[in-house]
């Protein structure tokens, strides 16, 4: 969730990259920390946490470092530089199309031979490169010990160890940062494979990385390669290297991709049994054995249920019940509201414009009471929740518990972490929907974020509500709108074409969140939260100032009339609240949330209400994530189901609710 | 008439007793073979076979050599099945062919290779063989499925048969390779196995295409 990050959305941000620096980039597995070394090394805060994926663009920053500048790049982690889903590519597409002078690959100490499985495919691209190994303490603790200058040695490069988050070993990186080498290891393959390599090297074009390298990716049949060597070298080259493989593929019964990545396993293996050493570490830590219980068929429930009742409390009552309380009443109610007022009314004559800032549809009344005394303390909250959540290592446990019932909307346990980071930020979430495989995936993510994952700021306003009501209000609510979720799921894993990928997703170790990254995150989101939504509430006053002042706005009632009040039963005001909440649906919650408080909402009302603004689509800035990863057409097309729905939804549990006589 | 009509006739016959049933005219019905009533007389001939008042019964020679038959018919569909994982109408087709072929010593091998599999894909019993006999309950099977050690085991890759080939790229990139160790952590909710410090969780579909030597 790197709400904060959205002005960088679509462009790599360029703007502190001097492009006359030396320029470096950081690459390696995922979950390796090369975000907290980014950091580190240019001052510039990237969301940091503890799962696999959190990076899922390029970052450009500027290295300060002794001896002069450089611009440094922070990449999306990959497994392998054959890429196997859209974040994989964008770090390999960086490294083929970019010249660096720098490649700082940065690997996980306690995973060794994953990490020099990128370094041979590193050496191999003939790139002056070096490696960090992070995390040192980890492995120590787990009885790892390894040579370093033996390692170093072996692949003709320095290798530097690290403990990143104890800023230990970073001296050293931004020295050796100076010094990069091109490695002396090369791993020769089978003969069939260099004879092929030999034969499609000459047809290739330059490049960032070595024609070596570029064949042995093309031999592995890597297809993301064939529309940039189409429009390199065109399609009679494209062709015949096609042969090429061909040939070379005929000698194998297994995939070639397969055969290749076998040989360096052997190869990484006989120098990992050369420099590391590991004793057996019997006592299980206590982190460890949390992390079990987790993801256990029992007792995982269980602690999901405490961190669900977590959430409520540090959310709902405390964000949405004392914060609120202390913001809107102390805060707002005794001081600015009267104070704002007392000012503008002595400073400005013109009734028009006082009601403009403190009337019933304020400026200040309205657009920044509901920013900063409603919605900000329960985000808040839940930043600081969710972003211990996040640094825990729970989140991809949480993908292990849920596998078996996003199975039903044809997606698996991997899409949970989208998902879930939808909690925070639905925008954000729907960029992190490129790290699942298919389209079809990535698609039915994005229409189930933007019908029924409630973002940060409006599950708190929703919670503070809820409270009020009645646990059963909550679970009607939260019932609706999961089962409205299963059964769009489940009907659009139907209709879309394409399959299902496979659920494989690696499980970070349990670890305490560090506060520092705590608190730098949750102010960076805090700060994204003002700048994005606070503009857009002012926007929405403006608009209902604008509409009341012309009696647009009880035309407006008096229209939805039908399905406001009769349909769904609701006062008619709150046809205001659904306005605003096209603009952003917390906005439209905030709205809700003041009605409530007026008493004009008995409990059926209140969570007929809180179903339909649930289903709205998240806000503008959602729709145009939506548009930019997935299209125009689909952005409008998904948007004109989900209001429908949304509403119907909302009409049909009031008939429900109504039709049983159940009263909240 | 051939070795191959009287194996076909034994086999019908074999099926049909399963089922309770000795009348002629239901051996007659699946046996797969043309010039179904001189293939039987063959093979009562041979005296795997007596027939009184429309009812067929096994000699005792007839019956050994019809659960040889079954035994490799099923250990057929089994690998078919499993390893290779053939469509279904390959693998009856296969398995059929199969069975004829088989020698012993390859019988016993596909049988261990499957780690005595008591049962053919469709649930009917596989006839013991004598390698199966000499399994005693505590004896480790040779390669067994990720899916089928218990947790906490582990187990040395000896293959894996994915379902695509990016699966195995995607795998070879974990460094789930054959000659790896990997420990199955647990197999509910979600299976999730440890290789080296990584932990993952993967499909059950994955775990039931590694195979493993348990060490």
């Amino acid at each position: 969730m790197d709400c904060h990050d959205k002005s960088q959305i679509g462009k790599e941000s360029g703007k502190s990259g001097d492009e006359s620096f030396p320029r470096a980039a950081l690459a390696g597995n995922p979950n390796v920390g090369k975000s907290v070394i980014f950091g580190l090394l240019t001052g510039k805060y990237v969301t940091v946490s503890n799962y696999p994926g959190t990076s899922v663009e390029v970052t450009r920053g500027t290295a300060k470092l002794p001896g002069g500048n450089m611009t440094l790049l922070d990449t999306p982690g990959v497994n392998s530089f054959t890429p196997m889903s859209e974040d994989e590519r964008v770090t390999r597409d960086i490294l083929l199309k970019e010249r660096f002078d720098a490649i700082v690959q940065v690997g996980d100490a306690k995973n060794l031979k994953r990490v020099l499985m990128l370094t041979v495919q590193l050496a191999e691209m003939g790139n002056p490169f070096f490696l960090v190994l992070n995390m040192g303490d980890e492995a120590a603790s787990r009885g790892i010990t390894i040579d370093y200058e033996k390692l170093a040695g072996v692949f003709g490069v320095e290798v530097v160890p690290a403990i990143a988050t104890q800023k230990k070993g970073i001296d050293r990186i931004s020295k050796a940062i100076r010094n990069p080498m091109k490695s002396a290891f090369s791993l020769r393959y089978n003969e069939h494979i260099e004879r092929g390599i030999a034969s499609m090297e000459p047809l290739l074009p330059e490049s960032g990385i070595s024609k070596r390298s570029l064949a042995l990716m093309l031999l592995a049949g890597d297809n993301s390669l064939v529309s940039w060597l189409n429009s390199e070298v065109g399609l009679d080259v494209v062709k015949k290297i096609e042969l090429i493989r061909q040939e070379v593929d005929d000698h194998f019964s297994e995939s070639l991709g397969y055969v290749i990545s076998h040989e360096r396993v052997r190869a990484v293996e006989g120098v990992v049994r050369q420099v590391m050493t590991t004793e057996t570490v019997r006592k299980t830590s206590l982190a460890v054995r949390l992390g079990s219980w987790s993801m256990h068929p029992v007792w995982g429930l269980p602690i999901l249920l405490a961190v669900l009742y977590a959430m409520f409390v540090v959310v709902g009552q405390f964000g949405a019940g004392t914060l609120v309380d202390f913001f809107e009443e102390t805060i707002f109610g005794n001081y600015v509201n009267p104070w704002s007022e007392k000012i503008v009314k002595a400073l400005i004559p013109i009734p028009i414009l006082q009601e403009l800032i403190v009337g019933e549809y304020g400026l200040i009344t309205m657009a920044i009471t509901y920013a900063i005394a409603i919605v900000l303390p329960i985000t808040g909250a839940f930043f600081i929740f969710f972003g211990a959540l996040e640094d825990s290592g729970y989140l991809p446990r949480l993908a292990i518990m849920m596998d078996k019932i996003f199975r039903v909307m044809g997606l698996n346990g991997k899409a949970v972490l989208p998902m879930i980071l939808g909690l925070g930020c639905d925008t954000m979430a729907t960029m992190t929907a490129r790290i699942l495989d298919t389209k079809k995936e990535r698609i039915i993510v994005t229409l189930l974020l933007a019908l029924g994952v409630p973002c940060s700021a409006q599950i708190g306003v929703i919670l503070g509500m809820l409270a009020k009501v009645s646990l059963a209000g909550t679970l009607i609510w939260g019932g609706t709108v999961i089962g409205v979720m299963l059964l769009v799921g489940f009907l659009a894993a139907k209709v879309l074409p394409g399959g299902e990928s496979d659920f494989l997703l690696e499980i970070p170790p349990l670890r305490v969140p560090k506060i520092t990254n705590l608190l730098v995150k949750t102010l960076g989101r805090i700060e994204w939260y003002l700048k994005e939504a606070v503009p857009l509430f002012i926007l929405g006053t403006f608009v209902l100032f604008v509409a009341d002042k012309i009696k647009l706005l009880e035309v407006i009632e008096r229209v939805t009339a039908p399905i406001v009040v009769s349909f769904m039963g609701l006062p008619a005001k709150a046809a205001e609240s659904f306005l605003i909440g096209f603009l952003r649906r917390d906005y439209g919650a905030a709205g809700l949330f003041k009605l409530a408080e007026a008493g004009m909402m008995d409990g059926v009302q209140i969570v007929v209400s809180l179903i339909t603004v649930t289903l709205f689509v998240p806000c503008i800035a959602n729709f145009f994530m939506i548009a930019k990863e997935r299209g125009v057409k689909m952005a409008i097309a998904m948007s004109a189901f989900i209001f429908p729905v949304a509403f119907l939804v909302g009409g049909l549990a009031n008939g429900i609710l109504r039709g049983f006589g159940v009263t909240l | 008439m051939s070795e191959i009509h009287i194996d076909e006739i034994l086999e019908a016959v074999w099926t049909e007793m399963e089922e309770g049933r000795d009348a002629v005219e239901g051996v007659l019905d699946i046996a797969e073979v043309e010039e179904k009533h001189e293939a039987l007389e063959l093979v009562k001939k041979a005296g795997f076979l007596v027939e009184t008042g429309g009812r067929l019964k096994l000699t005792p020679e007839g019956e050994r050599r019809a659960r040889l038959i079954i035994r490799r018919h099923r250990l057929a569909e089994r690998l078919f099945s499993e390893v290779l994982q053939l469509e279904t109408h390959h693998i009856e087709s296969n398995a059929c062919t199969f069975e004829h072929l088989l020698s012993p010593e390859v019988t016993e091998s596909v049988c261990t290779f499957l780690s005595h599999p008591p049962t053919c894909p469709h649930g009917k019993p596989i006839p013991r063989g004598e390698c199966c006999e000499k399994l005693k309950p505590h004896q480790k099977p040779l390669v067994m499925r990720l899916s089928d050690l218990a947790p906490g085991d582990y187990g040395r890759i000896v293959f894996i048969t994915p379902k695509n080939h990016a699966r195995l790229d995607r795998l070879g990139s974990m460094g789930i390779m054959p000659d790896s160790v990997i420990k199955l952590h647990q197999k509910r909710p979600s299976y999730v196995i440890e290789i080296g410090e990584t932990t993952l969780a993967i499909d059950s579909e994955i775990s039931n295409e590694i195979f493993v030597r348990k060490v």
